[in-house]
Order: structure tokens, then C-alpha cells, then sequence
């Protein structure tokens, strides 16, 4: 159980200060990507059919009907309980982006929870595998992209709270619409049909994130997209910083137009693209940190000078370990990271349905006394 | 005369055209199957393993040789069969029940199979008696493993005790890989080998056969 929460009113002006290195006192706030619908509904107590959650997360948009509707709602209502329910200072809303997808596929991981469902992505095949599924595809004119999330947050949520516009990225849904597969053949056999879809993307992303940044209830953009494994980008740097790198900038421009903080999630190993990010790109902070690839302390010892480093506690410590090594491991992190300022603690990856709630409430405490310790 | 260093240079560069008709140019020729493997092959993804390890390579490339690989392999498989040859193993490989992900899996076998194993792919989302059932009707030795998430890989623990329980772990070697894995947790469920990218799995199933006591 969570002794208290996290923090007695939200104060996003000081996680913003953060992100921007803006203040090297203070206490280390919380932040994380996302919370899957499980993790929210066990913390407020408020119930939800998480299974047809997710399917009005992924819905296509001819299949929006009353009820997903009304789902919608009631997840938004789930994240600003969530969110007052532990402290945070922000609430995480998504833009609705009627970009046709593939279905994903759903297998319960069958563990921690009775239905522990993961949504998987086809790898193998998309919506676009050539010239003509490229111009038969309905991309969204802009009047048919909308951020009425963040309007509806903007009024719900508590003094002080902002939104984190989390948005998913140009490399993520080119995967999507292609398939993995499909997609790393085409960098060979047909590198125009990538660049034409990429630039359709990032017109898309551009126009969103930069209505989202204009907004007064929006705090930072959180940009998810997974460029890397754990060995090593999936595509080459070279590739990344012709046809990705520009494009991502572009993204991070409309962002930082309205002075908002820019949030990169990646996860994966991604050290070779990391000086394009902070150099090219611009990106405030980099979220998204296994140990196994490198720890969250050597990122921070690497590149704290220059963005802010976001979360880095381990998704399988959180998973499978018990409480006191969440604590132990919390306590090391908050060592190395929190006196330099620019870190806010957080989870490797997102408050993710398979972690232990417990685990989770373990690392909010342990940075919660750390900051009393502190005066803060 | 065919140049099988065509059929290789075809298969490095992700050529799956030029891969195709070396192969079948050397069949008409009478090369032996076991023969275009062995010359052609199998020293072609070696190589694209080690362009891979030392980031020559990335993602597609390896997935362009394996497509390569796999058009020329084709109608090599049915005269292997019929011919008896013995391969250098045979490999039951599959992404662990939970996890719906396989591509790493995919690349996997497809070195594997560049690498002169005769490979029995099971697929995604594999329950650990599916494992069973493979290695046992196959005479497999050597099972891979691949999970995507910290929660699914606990069902690799779960496939290997249900290989023990079946009396088939003394004959069998398990190699295990993906995301989350490490050598520790390979170490801690009983696993034989960790890779920790694709093309490390043929230098270990290798050392397997190396190994005294191999399976």
C-alpha cells in the first residue's frame, strides 16, 4: 500500500523546471510515459474493463461507436484520478489521430493479474506494402485530428496539474503501418515508399504536437518511439539521420514553438543516435532505460549536462523482484541522479499491467522520503 | 561452370533473385545440395552474423540475407530429405507462451538454418508441452527459447522444467535469448546458452556440438 501520496498538491511548474534543468534544488519528481488501464484502476479503486479499454486505444476510426465513446471518457476520468490519487503533477492524455492501423494482436501474459492482456503488433504486414496501398490510404486531413483530451483534462483536473500529451511517434507508427517486416525489406527494395510515408507522418505529428503544445493545459509533449533493441538501433544511424533524425526535429520544433518541454521515449539501445537527439533534434529529456543496456546512472553521468533523464527503474526489478530491492535499487538511483538536478524517477519503460503494484508504490515511497530527507 | 561464391556474395548483399537462380543453376549442374550449404551458405551467414555483431549490419540487412538464404534453400530441403544427408543439427525454436513477438526468433532460425541446422520453427506464443512435443517427435538437440517481456520470459523456466519432466533435458541443449534475457537468468532456470543478439545462437549451438557430452 502507498503510505500517503506522493505529494499533498501538484506543482507541474516545478517538474517543468526539471525537465528543462532549470533548477538543480528541489525535490525529484515523478514521471512516467503512460499507466496501462490495470495499474490506474487498482491505485484509484475505480473499475475498468481494461480489455475494451485498450480496444478504444487502438480503434480504428470507422469503429468508434457510442460505447467506445463513452470508454473514452471514462479512461480520461481514470487517468485524472490516477493522477491525484498518487500526487503527480501531471496528467497523460492522447491526441485522437484517426490514422487507420492494423489490428494488434492480444496474448495474456498470464501473470501478477488475472488478465494480464499485452497488445502485440503485427511484425510481419501492414496496411502499406506498396505505391498504390500508399495512395489508397486515408491519411487525416487536419480537421480530423483533435486534441480534445487535453480539453476535457484542462478543466477536471486539480490546480496545479497539467497535461503530458503522450504521442506516438513517426518510426512507431511507419512500423505499424507497414510491419517490421515489411518495412526493413522496403529500406531496400523500395526507400521512396518509406520517405513518402515518413514525410506523410511527420506532417501529421508536426500539425498535432504543435496544436497540443499551443494549448494552455498542455505541460510537455511526451514523444514515444522505439528506435532501438537491446544490442543496437533496429534500422542503421545512417538510415535513422536521413530519413528519421530531420524529420524528428521538425516534430521537436513545433513543440518548442510554444515553449513547451520535448520528451523523447525510446526504448532500446540507442547510444549511436543519442548526439543527433540532444545536437539535431533538441529533444529536453530521454526517457526509456534497461540495465542490461546500460543503467540509468551512466546515462545520467553521460548526458545529464545537457537534457534531463527521465525514470530508469528496471521493468523486470519492478516485475519480479520484491519490495526491498525496489527500495534499495530507488535509493542508488536517487544517489547518483538526484543532487545534480534534471532527473525525475520513474520506471525503465511505463507503469505496464505485468509490474507489481506493490513494486511500484515501493519506488513512489522510497522518492517521496528521499525528498523529506532532503527538506523537501 | 556455376560460381557458388555468387550464391554467397547473393545471399551477404540480400539479393534474393540472383540467390535463387545461382542455386538453381547449380542443381541442374549436379552440385549436391550439402554441398552449395556448406561452400555457399553457411560461410555467407557466418558472415552476415558477424557484420551484425560489429553493427555493419542491422535489422534489415540481416532479414534481406535471410530471405535471400530462404528462396535459395527451398529447393534444396525436399532433395536433403529424400537424400538422408545429416545436417549439423536439429533445432526446435520458438517465442515462449505469453509473447506474441518473432522476429528475433525469425532471425534466429533463419542463421541457424544458414548455418546447416535443419530448423523446426513452432511459431509465437508456444506453450512449453508444444516445446515438448517438437524436440521429442523431431529428435531435436538443441531447443532456443526467445521472450520480448521481463513477465513472459518466466514461462522459458517453465518450458525447460516440462523438457526435464519429459525426459528429454539430458538430450536436448536449451539456448534461450530476446530483450529482457541476461546470462544470469539463463544461469538461474537451468538455460545451457544465452545469446544476446541473433547471431551469437549459431556460435553456441556450434560449442554445443563441440562440447564433451554434447546432446
Amino acid at each position: 500500500m502507498l503510505e500517503r501520496p506522493f505529494k499533498e498538491k501538484p506543482d507541474f511548474e516545478h517538474l517543468r523546471a526539471v525537465l528543462l534543468r532549470e533548477c538543480k534544488d528541489g525535490p525529484v519528481p515523478l514521471l512516467e510515459l503512460a499507466a496501462d488501464p490495470e495499474i490506474m484502476s487498482e491505485v484509484t479503486g475505480i473499475p475498468c474493463p481494461a480489455e475494451r479499454a485498450r480496444e478504444v486505444i487502438f480503434a480504428n476510426p470507422d469503429d468508434f461507436d457510442l460505447e467506445k465513446v463513452q470508454l473514452g471518457i471514462a479512461l480520461m476520468d481514470l487517468s485524472i484520478a490516477y493522477s491525484a490519487k498518487l500526487g503527480l503533477d501531471y496528467v497523460t492524455m492522447i491526441p485522437l489521430v484517426p490514422l487507420p492501423r492494423t489490428r494488434t494482436q492480444l496474448a495474456n501474459t498470464g501473470v501478477g493479474r488475472e488478465r494480464a492482456l499485452r497488445s502485440w503488433q503485427d511484425e510481419h504486414a501492414g496496411l502499406i506494402a506498396n505505391r498504390d496501398d500508399f495512395l489508397r490510404y486515408r491519411w487525416p486531413s487536419f480537421d480530423q485530428i483533435n486534441i480534445l483530451p487535453v480539453d476535457y483534462a484542462a478543466t477536471r483536473m486539480p490546480d496545479g496539474m497539467k497535461v503530458v500529451l503522450m504521442y506516438m511517434g513517426l518510426f512507431e507508427d511507419l512500423r505499424q503501418l507497414m510491419g517490421f517486416e515489411a518495412l526493413a525489406y522496403a529500406t531496400a527494395d523500395d526507400p521512396e515508399l518509406v520517405d513518402d510515408i515518413l514525410e506523410r507522418l511527420t506532417r501529421v505529428a508536426e500539425y498535432t504536437v504543435g496544436l497540443a503544445a499551443a494549448h494552455p493545459a498542455t505541460g510537455a509533449i511526451f514523444y514515444a518511439d522505439d528506435m532501438g533493441f537491446s544490442s543496437g538501433t533496429f534500422l542503421s544511424p545512417r538510415f535513422m539521420r536521413q530519413y528519421v533524425t530531420p524529420r524528428l526535429k521538425r516534430i521537436t520544433d513545433a513543440c518548442h514553438k510554444h515553449g513547451k518541454p520535448f520528451l523523447l521515449h525510446s526504448c532500446g539501445n540507442v547510444l549511436s543516435l543519442m548526439e543527433d537527439f540532444i545536437d539535431v533534434v533538441g529533444i529536453d529529456a530521454k526517457h526509456s532505460f534497461e540495465d542490461k543496456i546500460l543503467p540509468v546512472e551512466e546515462w545520467y553521468a553521460r548526458y545529464a549536462s545537457r537534457i534531463a533523464i527521465i525514470g530508469g527503474l528496471d521493468m523486470d526489478l519492478l516485475g519480479r523482484g520484491s519490495e526491498e530491492e525496489v527500495r534499495a535499487r530507488t535509493r542508488r538511483i536517487l544517489q547518483a541522479c538526484a543532487s545534480g538536478g534534471g532527473y525525475c524517477m520513474g520506471t525503465g519503460n511505463s507503469a505496464a499491467n505485468y509490474i507489481k503494484l506493490d513494486n511500484y508504490y515501493a519506488m513512489i515511497d522510497e522518492t517521496r522520503r528521499g525528498n523529506e530527507e532532503h527538506g523537501f | 561452370m556455376v560460381d557458388l561464391q555468387k550464391l554467397h556474395d547473393a545471399i551477404l548483399n540480400g539479393d534474393a533473385k540472383t540467390s535463387a537462380a545461382v542455386t538453381l543453376d547449380a542443381l541442374g549442374e549436379k552440385v549436391p545440395p550439402i554441398e552449395i550449404i556448406q561452400k555457399a551458405m553457411v560461410p555467407a551467414m557466418d558472415e552476415v552474423g558477424r557484420r551484425f555483431e560489429c553493427q555493419d549490419y542491422f535489422v534489415p540487412e540481416l532479414l534481406l540475407s535471410a530471405r535471400a538464404m530462404k528462396v535459395a534453400m527451398e529447393p534444396l530441403r525436399p532433395l536433403l530429405a529424400a537424400s538422408g544427408v545429416q545436417r549439423a543439427g536439429k533445432v526446435v525454436i520458438g517465442t515462449v507462451k505469453g509473447d506474441l513477438h518473432d522476429i528475433g526468433k525469425n532471425l534466429v532460425a533463419a542463421l541457424l538454418e544458414g548455418g546447416g541446422y535443419e530448423v523446426i520453427d513452432l511459431g509465437a506464443n508456444v506453450a512449453p508441452e508444444r516445446f515438448v512435443e517438437a524436440a521429442r517427435d523431431a529428435g531435436a538437440n538443441i531447443v532456443c527459447l526467445s521472450a520480448l517481456l521481463t513477465v513472459t520470459m518466466t514461462a522459458m523456466k517453465t518450458t525447460i522444467e516440462a523438457l526435464q519432466a519429459a525426459g528429454l533435458r539430458d538430450r536436448v541443449k536449451v539456448l534461450i535469448g530476446g530483450a529482457p534475457v541476461t546470462r544470469q537468468f539463463a544461469q538461474d532456470i537451468g538455460a545451457d546458452g544465452y545469446g544476446d543478439n541473433a547471431s551469437v545462437a549459431v556460435s553456441l549451438a556450434r560449442s554445443f556440438a563441440k562440447a564433451p557430452g554434447a546432446a
